[in-house]
């Protein structure tokens, strides 16, 4: 007996290492004491609490008796240049409890798109203080039947610098120069969903990343159960996923995130709460269980962060899937989320993350003396080829 | 000369007009038959099959009576050159309140299939391919809200 003991002690420790810091440990087990940094309970990580009236330009009111209702998107073009995608203004009720800090999740009624949101004010520009830059009016009929813009983008690989905004439930993938002036490209049919097979419409898609190329690979989405790749034109090159939890199959595939040597495609299932990861023409390399982000980024030091929808977590993973960091939990008090739909960063540190069910955007300052370890870097954006700068 | 002018002036007007006629005509009531999919419908009760179906055709527009497109049913057209007919209606939300939505419909054919697009504000969709048969009304409906998206093949028979 003796002699076992040592033994059985060893193979527990064999099997619990195994467990926790396998890529198949589900990501409850892997951001428990063993990660040793942030974990549960770490509401903001590295970051100050965020100021809860940023953006100025949407506190208290975007306009008298209304409310930025859902936030789908926020993108960081630069520490001065942030988009903001918001699906939509709602009515306040005509008597506000006093408390009422400023934002939908307060009233706690989940979907932040209801009853009816207007259609106003959905791509805006702020800069640094949250204040408005632009605000792309002109564009806001594009949303009117539909829950308004679902993300945004700048492709890092774009000198041009043009912005992406996904639509939804429009079906549809825009393209504007930088300035909003002028929509250079819709990808899909406005309002016409196609089924898996169809290489000219979407189901309701969801995110967009790039390679250096050009390339760009497309989560579609909430109705079809694939991601679609396209050359950097916008053609169609091959699309692969079908319905399913097995290697390859997908239910809601919500977030994507592109990068690594040879570049890999990492895409957050999120039905079936877990990240795949294929190569560039969708051979299936690996799974990463327990976790269904909304959304991905690939960082500047080639890590993926993901937005868990089970916890409210923000999570850094090596590209392997091993878990290097996390943070954040689900509520309504600023640094707290709900629902974190987007996450951006800009290169001064600065963490943006949108919420849909929240109702706000809000923006995280890192602490005096963070460890940059554990900061979210967005990639470097190419040089805007013709010079506009704020 | 003239033969061939009076030939192309025949040709313009009876050519149209037997394509127009070639179309089907889905006018008639009709009784839902067969069952309906497991997870149908979507949320808010948006893609419910009507029971029973009063379609009226002309060649400019269809209209479907007592169309089921939500909790209430409703009569709904759909004009047939592609533009759009919008209206307002005090109709159900995906919150379940109640709220003045507006509606959106369109139509074209593909072939000897009736395409119908019905859209409201209250974030619904459907897109129905109707098609007839042997005296067989099938629709092949998908639709969209929040939830998750549905597929259904809808059958009706002619009644009365």
């Amino acid at each position: 007996m003796r002699s076992r003991t040592p033994s059985l002690t060893a193979w527990i420790i064999v099997i619990f290492g195994f467990v926790a810091f396998s890529p198949r440990a589900s990501l409850q087990q892997r951001i428990g004491p063993s990660a040793g940094k942030g974990g549960v309970g770490d509401i903001t990580g590295e970051y100050e609490i965020p100021d809860p009236n940023w953006p100025q330009w949407a506190h208290p009111y975007p306009k008298p008796g209304y409310i930025w209702g859902s936030q789908g998107g926020v993108f960081a073009e630069s520490p001065n240049r942030i988009y903001l995608a918001n699906r939509g203004e709602l009515k306040l009720p005509d008597k506000v409890p006093p408390n009422f800090p400023g934002n939908w999740g307060f009233f706690n009624q989940m979907a932040a798109t209801q009853p009816i949101a207007n259609m106003v004010n959905c791509i805006v520009v702020v800069d640094g203080n949250g204040k408005l830059i632009e605000a792309w009016n002109q564009w806001d009929k594009l949303f009117e039947w539909g829950r308004g813009p679902h993300q945004v983008y700048i492709s890092p690989y774009d000198p041009e610098r043009h912005v992406w905004v996904v639509d939804d439930m429009r079906h549809v993938i825009y393209r504007f120069t930088h300035d909003g002036k002028q929509l250079v490209q819709t990808m899909g049919v406005l309002d016409e969903f196609g089924e898996n097979d169809d290489l000219t419409r979407f189901r309701r898609p969801t995110m967009i990343d790039w390679l250096p190329d050009g390339t760009f690979f497309v989560a579609d989405g909430y109705g079809n159960t694939r991601v679609v790749k396209f050359d950097k034109t916008g053609k169609a090159l091959l699309k692969w996923g079908s319905r399913g939890t097995g290697p390859g199959q997908f239910n809601t595939p919500h977030g994507i995130a592109v990068g690594g040597s040879p570049p890999r495609v990492f895409v957050s299932d999120r039905g079936n709460r877990r990240i795949q990861v294929f190569d560039t023409d969708g051979k299936f390399l690996e799974e990463w269980p327990g976790i269904a982000p909304h959304s991905m980024l690939m960082s500047a030091d080639e890590h993926v962060w993901a937005v868990d929808s089970l916890t409210d977590r923000i999570v850094k993973f090596d590209l392997s899937g091993h878990v290097e960091f996390s943070f954040g939990q689900f509520g309504t008090r600023p640094g707290y989320t709900w629902a974190p739909h987007q996450i951006t960063a800009d290169s001064d540190g600065n963490l943006y993350l949108s919420e849909v069910f929240g109702g706000r955007t809000q923006k995280y300052h890192p602490k005096p003396n963070a460890d940059p370890t554990k900061l979210v870097w967005g990639r470097s954006l190419m040089p805007l080829a013709n010079a506009r700068t704020n | 000369m003239k033969r061939i002018t009076l030939l192309l002036v025949a040709l313009t007007l009876v050519v149209p007009a037997a394509l127009a006629q070639s179309k089907p005509d889905f006018s008639g009531t009709w009784k839902l038959s067969g069952t309906m999919p497991a997870n149908y419908p979507g949320s808010a009760g948006w893609g419910v099959p009507s029971p029973t179906l009063v379609v009226k055709q002309s060649p400019t527009e269809v209209t479907i009576q007592a169309g089921q497109y939500g909790p209430t049913p409703m009569t709904v057209v759909y004009k047939l050159d592609g533009t759009d007919t919008i209206w307002e209606a005090s109709s159900a939300t995906q919150s379940g309140a109640t709220a003045m939505v507006k509606w959106r419909t369109k139509a074209r054919w593909d072939g000897n299939k009736l395409i119908l697009f019905t859209w409201n504000t209250a974030l619904n969709q459907m897109r129905d391919v109707m098609t007839v048969s042997n005296g067989a009304l099938t629709i092949q409906r998908g639709t969209e809200q929040p939830g998750p998206s549905t597929n259904a093949t809808l059958t009706y028979a002619k009644g009365s």
